[in-house]
């Protein structure tokens, strides 16, 4: 610790006001404070701070993502082994989908950190925490094949558009990760849609690998022939509710595994990181809306309508979406009542996407997107309404 | 034996937070032996523009007028102690920092009116607000919302005593009310002619064993800090915007008040708290106005080390151990000043770090915690967490209302409710970002006070 303590001390220097790197600071500053919490002490009262600073918060959200990254190392590498035929043991597995992950979040950790340090450094702010989160939340979002140079553009579309160009953290009104995930979807969207299999091959795969024939559960689903309902159409294709619940088929990286982001939502939930009005919103949404499908579902209208509104809770990315990227502060309502119509009406248009158009199987990205285009306006209605009860004092 | 409740009127208070701190005060008394100096401190009175009567050198009695308000001339401030005048200090722009009395050993005293209890009840309110202010009290009375010194020129729509302050660490009720309830009895009717409703109230934890405590408490304030703060108090009791003007005292101010009018001289009796995990003893002081801290906490050696906050943890203004107690202070607070680098510190599990989140293991850990002075993080943008109005008294959104006082948002900061903000700090305090969020709802309110309500009153 004194090591590391007297190597910053040597090299502050440069990085000050006269030092040849002095436009690095932000750079210098976020590493040192990653190290150490400044010794600084309040310019005013109160004369005493909380415990909790923005990376401590960060570092809660960190801890709820990585179960489902680690699942998304091992399933990855699980259905890439088993699809060119070779031994699934646990270890394989993870040796396997590491190989295949871990370039992934590299590349987008990269290519994110370095847009931040150029726009930090442009602008004079310290380097916020707050990508540690998108950085990682990003890859998740994406299937195994996924080259990596797109991961690169989805990244920079993610974080110089979607944040940056508003004026970074605490400005942006998009959620960054997702920003970046629909442009990919949108921009090579023969990749992204999730029409075919996502099954890592690699250059070390066997060839018969890019003969894989297989649809991932919201796929196969749009092939169901009308007499057939969906929940039958899934079982025969070996995606059973319990199977969808504990993830374990091939999907985007982080995504399939609706326990696991139960789990972190437990976590965000408990530690008051994430607001669960939005979480509790959103699962209301989907069931509601569900249901009142199913009620005017007839012979004629797509199988979709009938689906049982469970399986819309364990089907693709809505457990993925609704726990870590609707309960984004920042772009998220910041009013009570309004995070639960923010989250009932994700919820409710992921549904309403999945089932009344087919074309995009995905509904969650959307449904989060365009809400957080109402975020403001959500809070506009609700602090009005707030103000008008108050008595006035001017 | 506990308050008895059927004839108090409940207030509930729903937003706030009980900050666990170690080194709270015993309820114990000591006696102090008188100090050998003195001081008035006019800098740390809000918004008063002082202007000096006395000069280096001059000899002043208990009570002899030091400075005056130049908006009126009228509300003095009077020396704490009889001796001679050994200093005054200038600050910045020739800010009166502080003047300094030596004190000499005979205690000679300015003479007033004295006043029987008959006189109270039958001489005009007017004449009683004359009395106080002549006295050098009046200042005790402060008007809400910008706790300014209260308007003697008119009639308050109500006065508030506030009895005790749940803010680390402040003098309990019992303390300093014991042996004295005439007294406050007498403070009480005096407060009677001067407006048609007068309010005390007590939390629900207060213990006083007092008769007189009892019969004057007229509201019981359930709820956390700062659930017994005037402004929170007025916000949950009001029921239109006429009341905003309401004064306030404190409990033991009540006592000085009584002290002047009854005795026809200048008191200077104060209880004081000194407290904090770095205090070598927590206790209630007798002590006088204006003592100097270094008194109050001896042997403080270690000032690199330590932080002295007078008048709470939350509210206070850090001092200087050779500097002296101001002249509403009533509290000396001393922490560990928490100035060192922290390896790796957003990684600790933190079962002794201090949080309102629940990011920490302190969640399970109940024990008080030692709380230092440090930032405990970096300045950033804010998230919209909303933290900060989870915690807001008063009901404010204060994420939304610094971003309108922020962008120039007049109208907007005061239709927020920005003019019923107690300044508890506790937006400060929880804010993961380190936003000042008080610094900025109270440099708001400071200049609007200054540019509107200032310019009615007549500045020489």
């Amino acid at each position: 610790m004194k090591a590391i303590r007297s190597l910053f001390d040597t090299f502050r220097k440069h990085f000050e006001e006269d030092g040849r790197l002095k436009k690095l600071r932000p750079l210098f500053d976020a590493t040192e404070s990653f190290f150490f919490i400044p010794g600084d002490v309040p310019r005013v009262s109160p004369h005493v701070r909380d415990s909790i600073d923005l990376k401590r918060f960060m570092s809660v959200v960190i801890i709820a993502i990585l179960p489902t990254l680690l699942w998304g190392i091992y399933n990855t590498g699980y259905h890439s082994l088993l699809a060119s035929g070779r031994d699934t043991t646990l270890v394989n597995a993870l040796t396997r989908g590491m190989y295949v992950v871990i370039p992934i979040v590299f590349v987008s950790y990269a290519v994110g950190f370095f847009w931040e340090v150029v726009f930090a450094t442009i602008r004079k702010h310290p380097i916020s925490e707050g990508f540690l989160v998108t950085g990682l939340l990003f890859p998740l979002t994406l299937p195994p094949t996924v080259p990596l140079w797109q991961v690169a553009m989805g990244v920079s579309f993610g974080v110089v558009i979607g944040k940056e160009i508003f004026g970074g953290t605490g400005r942006n009104f998009l959620n960054p990760a997702l920003t970046g995930r629909a442009f990919l979807f949108f921009a090579y969207p023969a990749r992204m849609s999730g029409d075919a299999v996502w099954i890592a091959s690699g250059a070390t795969a066997a060839p018969t690998v890019d003969a894989v024939s297989g649809a991932t559960p919201l796929a196969c689903t749009t092939a169901t022939n009308p007499a057939q309902t969906i929940e039958t159409a899934l079982t025969e294709a070996g995606y059973t509710f319990a199977r969808l619940f504990e993830g374990q088929y091939p999907g985007s990286i982080g995504g399939t595994s609706t326990l696991l982001c139960l789990i972190g939502a437990i976590v965000l939930i408990v530690t008051g990181v994430a607001s669960y009005r939005i979480i509790a919103g959103g699962v209301i949404g989907v069931l509601v809306t569900g249901f009142l499908l199913n009620m005017v579902s007839t012979g004629s209208s797509s199988a979709w309508f009938s689906l049982n509104p469970f399986y819309h809770l364990v089907m693709g990315g809505f457990a993925f979406g609704i726990t870590y990227m609707a309960t984004d502060p920042v772009s998220a309502p910041g009013t009570t009542h309004s995070k639960w119509i923010y989250g009932f009406f994700i919820g409710a248009l992921t549904v309403l996407i999945r089932v009344v158009n087919p074309a995009y199987p995905e509904g969650i990205m959307m449904a989060i997107l365009f809400m957080n285009l109402f975020a403001p306006l959500l809070d506009t209605i609700e602090i009005r309404l707030r103000l008008s009860k108050r008595i006035p004092n001017v | 034996m506990a308050l008895s409740l059927n004839h108090m009127i409940p207030v509930s208070v729903k937003n706030g937070y009980d900050i666990n701190c170690e080194g709270k005060p015993l309820s114990e008394v000591l006696a102090l032996v008188p100090p050998t100096h003195v001081a008035l401190l006019p800098e740390r009175i809000p918004y008063i523009k002082p202007r000096l009567l006395v000069k280096t050198g001059g000899r002043v009695k208990t009570g002899t007028p030091l400075v005056e308000d130049k908006r009126n001339p009228d509300i003095q401030f009077m020396s704490p102690g009889s001796g001679i005048i050994e200093s005054i200090d200038f600050g910045p722009r020739r800010v009166i920092k502080k003047i300094v009395v030596k004190c000499d050993n005979e205690e000679s005293r300015e003479r007033f009116d004295s006043h029987s209890e008959q006189d109270i009840q039958n001489i005009p309110a007017k004449r009683l607000v004359r009395a106080i202010m002549k006295g050098g009290l009046w200042a005790l009375m402060r008007q809400l919302p910008f706790r300014d010194i209260a308007d003697p020129e008119h009639v308050p729509p109500a006065i508030f005593v506030r009895l005790e302050n749940s803010e680390p660490f402040h003098p309990e009720p019992d303390m300093y009310l014991d042996g004295r309830a005439d007294l406050f009895q007498y403070g009480m009717n005096v407060l009677h002619r001067l407006a048609d409703r007068v309010f005390v109230y007590a939390g629900s934890h207060s213990h006083a064993d007092s008769k007189t405590f009892q019969e004057n408490v007229t509201h019981c304030v359930k709820g956390k800090y700062p659930a017994d703060d005037p402004g929170v108090f007025l916000y949950h009791i009001k029921k239109g915007s006429d009341e905003n003007q309401s004064w306030y005292i404190n409990g033991q101010d009540v006592l000085l008040v009584a002290a002047l009018l009854k005795n026809g001289t200048y008191p200077v009796e104060r209880m004081v708290t000194v407290a904090g995990s770095m205090a070598s003893r927590g206790l209630h002081l007798k002590t006088r106005m204006g003592v100097p801290v270094s008194h109050l906490v001896p042997g403080s050696s270690e000032t690199d080390k330590s932080r002295y906050i007078a008048g709470g943890l939350l509210h206070g203004y850090a001092v200087d151990p050779d500097s002296y107690l101001g002249f509403y202070e009533t509290s000396i607070t001393v922490i560990p000043k928490g100035n060192e680098k922290e390896f790796f510190g957003f990684a600790r599990p933190g079962i002794n770090k201090p949080s309102y989140s629940k990011t920490f293991l302190s969640v399970f850990n109940n024990r008080p915690l030692i709380m230092d002075s440090n930032m405990h993080g970096e300045e950033r943008a804010c998230i919209n967490c909303g933290t900060c109005t989870t915690v807001c008294p008063v009901e404010i959104l204060p994420q939304f209302t610094i971003k309108a006082i922020l962008a120039d948002e007049l109208e907007d900061a005061l239709a927020h409710g920005v003019l019923d903000c107690v300044e508890c700090g506790l937006c400060s305090y929880v804010c993961p970002s380190k936003i000042e969020i008080c610094d900025i709802l109270k440099t708001f309110r400071q200049n609007y006070y200054k540019e509107t309500c200032e310019s009615h009153t007549i500045i020489i």
